[in-house]
């Protein structure tokens, strides 16, 4: 197969003028060829004024509850199996990010019921007390009326290559009514021009007031308006690219960063027993496995207890054989000679620290997983990725949070396997080191819908507020006709 | 002093292990033996391989663990390299580290310490150095007049390339060869008068430095709208890229300032690609193509590999390289390297550090996490 996808969608740009980007993927024995739209500077500003424009005279005055049935039928095509769009879905992701077809069937199906109705509504009961006041102002507790408005143009950069990812923020910027612009990553350049496609079909009006395109990074121009015209940035990527763009962006504009992350797991002596242990190891696994660790929330290091009946050295075997076990059912994506010296590089560290008998690794080199047991207390530290983990004997789950304390900026997703009043004691003392989800083992790559990424809000981060006061309303009774 | 002895194998199979005195002896005629054939590189691959088992108990259990003893290995090829991140990690030396003639460091610019390399005597050193010079840089004529950008061995006692250029400076400049890096760094007026003189006497001249070091150069020249045209036989030699001690700048558009700068094609611009990790370096001819092919002397072998299994990549493919050279007798022969390369007719095309932080995902990479640790 090999096929010329178009990515993107460019309202108010005839097509025929887009210059495009040809990018080629492979795997699985296929390839296919991505044409990245690549609009020059004056595109560029033509495009921010027409999303500008449009969200200005249209997606203002639509009431949230349209957007969100909008959003709610883009999201029913894509879970529909045989729609086309789905259909493409699966046919082309795991050539372009590499991972198997079975891993993208079930985690598009899994990530893309966030984004239904029901949880579309938790969204935004996550962030307003009263949703309404997206639509209008609303009596505030302190008294007078309260509104709140998302930035007319809002500028997403995305990075990444987990399918669907940048859905999160695309259906953010829709749920506070902002004028959205998306820039592609290139590692998957398709499913957010599809989603903006299929929001365009359900509801025309709302398809005008969101773009998806992509620019090179750090070259001026298309970047250069793009930057310049945004009332607000949304940006995902490492340190350096953060750090780059932030420096481009004007002063007055909020910039939202969304950095790389680091997750691990704790496991109690309680869940180790032989019952619970293999079921556990496999939920592990599974974390690990989902997109290859390449998302902020998945496990590099699991810390594990000793003291119950399954040992951490066992516990570390029953993952090493999970592994194996999952590896079979879901390959592992080809890594590129980089990926496999990242992993050769992590190995060998513990390798050397095998030599003094500190360090034990499990399995064979050519092994698509690779599991290290660390027979001390150790800090956090990340791991080579694509299905390498260190598991971490600990006398007390209680030392963990000092472990990983240092590493405060880069904390976000615990996965958790303990008694209830553990899990509450261990969340306070990992809430006031900086990590801001606990999860439960298997579940740390599925955030549920209103998660507050980074412990952030996904809504109430982009909107401003607009306060009647109080006084202005009583003041407003004195100049009225009925006025005595 | 190391004495020679037998290894015996459970099965009652001897194998000799010489002595220190008998390696050197064996490598200072082997550097002199162009023309050894791949069995007698073999021979003494796995003769110094066993010294390196009997002697330096690290790497003895590294090979252990790898299942990989005297006894087993048959082939060069099956000698287990070790990560160069060893070497900061471990003590790699069959000496005694406090019997060491000269210890050399990593400059330490990447990643936390110091790789450290023990050279019980700098005989070997020196052999392979000077024979690999003489015969790709030198090409048969006896001395030139050289400036060396890069601080003496007075200045770091512990750099293998000060004492390298201090070497090249010393056997094959003339008397008035000079260094032009003092305390006070990069003295740049008697550089240029240097290179005047060259170009109005038609005397020859070699600059040989770090890479980072000709780019001031290059942007003082620049600054003062000034280029030379140094004669006809002068050469450039640079080593080491540019280790945050100057901006990047790609290699192409590098070889082009520096032929521009001084008027020497970019053929002969010679980049030399060495290790505090090895005994010998690599070298191209020119750089007028870039990236060059790169070779060693007949002492040293390299591979490109599959970084994680560790197997030979068919030729044409992108690895990561693995150095085996005899010179690096007290330590270890055979390295991992973090380099990407590919094998080519004649030699490897090196293409860089292998990128670490491979993350396409939001997930921190190691890389990102100790650029930040560092701050």
């Amino acid at each position: 197969m090999s096929t010329l996808e178009q990515a993107g969608h460019l309202p108010g740009i005839p097509s025929e003028k887009i210059g495009r980007r040809i990018v080629e993927h492979s795997a699985w024995g296929e390839t296919v060829a991505v044409a990245l739209p690549d609009l020059d500077e004056d595109q560029a500003k033509a495009l921010c004024g027409h999303v500008r424009a449009r969200a200005r005279a249209a997606l203002r005055r639509m009431e949230t509850a349209r957007i969100v049935a909008a959003i709610d039928r883009a999201s029913a095509c894509l879970l529909d199996r045989a729609h086309p769009l789905r259909r493409k879905a699966e046919a082309l992701l795991p050539v372009v990010t590499g991972y198997d077809s079975e891993t993208v069937r079930l985690g598009l199906s899994s990530y893309l019921k966030t984004f239904r109705r029901p949880q579309l509504l938790r969204f935004l009961a996550e962030d307003f007390c009263n949703p309404g006041v997206l639509d209008g102002f609303q009596p505030a507790v302190k008294g007078g009326f309260v509104r709140a408005r998302g930035p007319d143009l809002l500028l997403h950069v995305w990075a990444g290559n987990v399918p669907a990812l940048p859905l999160w923020s695309l259906v953010s910027g829709l749920l506070v009514k902002a004028g959205s612009i998306g820039k592609l990553a290139s590692a998957e350049p398709l499913t957010a021009g599809w989603f903006a496609h299929l929001i365009a079909e359900s509801d025309p009006e709302l398809g005008e007031c969101l773009a998806v395109t992509w620019w090179k990074g750090g070259t001026g121009g298309a970047e250069g308006a793009f930057l310049a015209q945004a009332d607000c940035v949304m940006a995902y990527g490492g340190d350096e690219t953060l750090t780059a763009l932030r420096a481009k962006v004007p002063v007055t504009t909020r910039f939202l960063p969304h950095g790389h992350r680091i997750g691990f797991a704790m496991i109690a002596r309680e869940a180790l027993d032989s019952r619970r242990a293999g079921p556990l190891a496999r939920l592990a696994a599974h974390d690990i496995g989902r997109y290859e660790q390449q998302g902020c929330y998945a496990p590099q290091m699991l810390f594990v207890e000793r003291g119950g009946p399954v040992t951490p050295d066992e516990f570390a075997r029953h993952l090493a054989h999970e592994l194996a076990a999952l590896a079979s059912r879901h390959p592992r994506r080809r890594l590129d000679p980089g990926e496999a010296a990242a992993i050769a590089a992590w190995r060998s560290t513990h390798e050397m620290r095998a030599l003094d008998g500190s360090a034990t690794l499990l399995g064979d080199p050519a092994d698509p997983w690779s599991v290290v047991l660390l027979a001390s207390a150790t800090g956090l530290s990340p791991s080579g990725l694509n299905r390498s983990v260190a598991v971490v004997a600990v006398e007390d789950l209680a030392e963990v949070p000092a472990l990983v304390a240092p590493h405060r900026a880069y904390l976000q997703t615990a996965g958790i396997a303990a008694a209830p009043a553990r899990l509450f004691a261990l969340a306070e003392d990992l809430a006031a080191i900086g990590v801001t989800r606990i999860t439960a083992i298997g579940r740390m790559t599925a955030p549920e819908a209103g998660w507050h990424h980074d412990g952030r809000f996904s809504l109430l981060d982009l909107v401003t507020m607009t306060e009647i006061e109080a006084s202005a309303e009583a003041a407003a009774e004195g100049f009225a006709p009925y006025a005595d | 002093m190391i004495s020679a002895g037998l290894a015996v194998a459970r099965d009652g199979r001897e194998v000799a292990v010489m002595s220190q005195a008998e390696i050197v002896e064996a490598l200072l005629d082997f550097i002199g033996r162009p023309g050894a054939s791949e069995a007698e590189f073999e021979a003494l691959a796995l003769r110094v391989f066993a010294y390196q088992f009997t002697h330096n108990a690290p790497y003895r259990r590294f090979a252990q663990q790898r299942g990989r003893t005297p006894l087993t290995v048959r082939r060069w090829r099956d000698i287990p390299a070790v990560p160069i991140k060893a070497f900061k990690d471990l003590t790699l030396s069959c000496c005694p580290p406090d019997e060491a003639e000269r210890v050399f460091m990593t400059s330490g610019t990447t990643g936390s310490g110091r790789g450290r390399s023990y050279h019980p005597t700098l005989k070997v050193y020196d052999a392979s150095m000077l024979t690999g010079f003489a015969a790709r840089i030198m090409r048969g004529r006896e001395t030139i007049r050289m400036g060396i950008l890069f601080p003496d061995e007075a200045a770091l006692p512990n750099s293998s390339l000060a004492h390298y250029l201090a070497l090249a400076k010393d056997t094959f400049g003339t008397q008035d060869s000079a260094v032009f890096v003092g305390p006070g760094g990069l003295d740049l007026d008697a550089l240029l008068a240097v290179l005047a003189h060259a170009e109005s006497t038609g005397e020859p001249v070699a600059l040989l430095g770090a890479t980072y070091a000709f780019v001031p150069v290059m942007d003082a020249l620049t600054a003062q709208g000034r280029r030379f045209a140094l004669p006809a036989g002068s050469f450039l030699f640079d080593t080491g890229g540019f280790k945050g001690q100057s901006r990047e700048i790609q290699p192409d558009a590098f070889y082009d300032g520096l032929s521009q700068a001084f008027g020497i094609p970019r053929s002969e611009c010679f980049n030399m690609y060495g290790m505090t990790e090895l005994s010998t370096q690599f070298y191209d001819d020119g750089n007028a193509v870039c990236p060059p092919v790169k070779s060693g002397p007949h002492w040293i072998r390299s591979r490109v590999v599959d970084p994680l299994t560790g197997q030979d990549l068919p030729e044409g493919e992108t690895g990561v390289l693995v150095h085996h050279d005899l010179a690096h007798f007290n330590s270890v022969s055979a390295i991992l390297t973090e380099d990407a390369g590919v094998i080519a007719p004649g030699g490897f095309r090196l293409l860089g550090r292998v990128e670490g932080s491979a993350s396409r995902g939001c997930s921190v990479a190691v890389a990102e996490f100790l650029a930040a640790a560092q701050g």
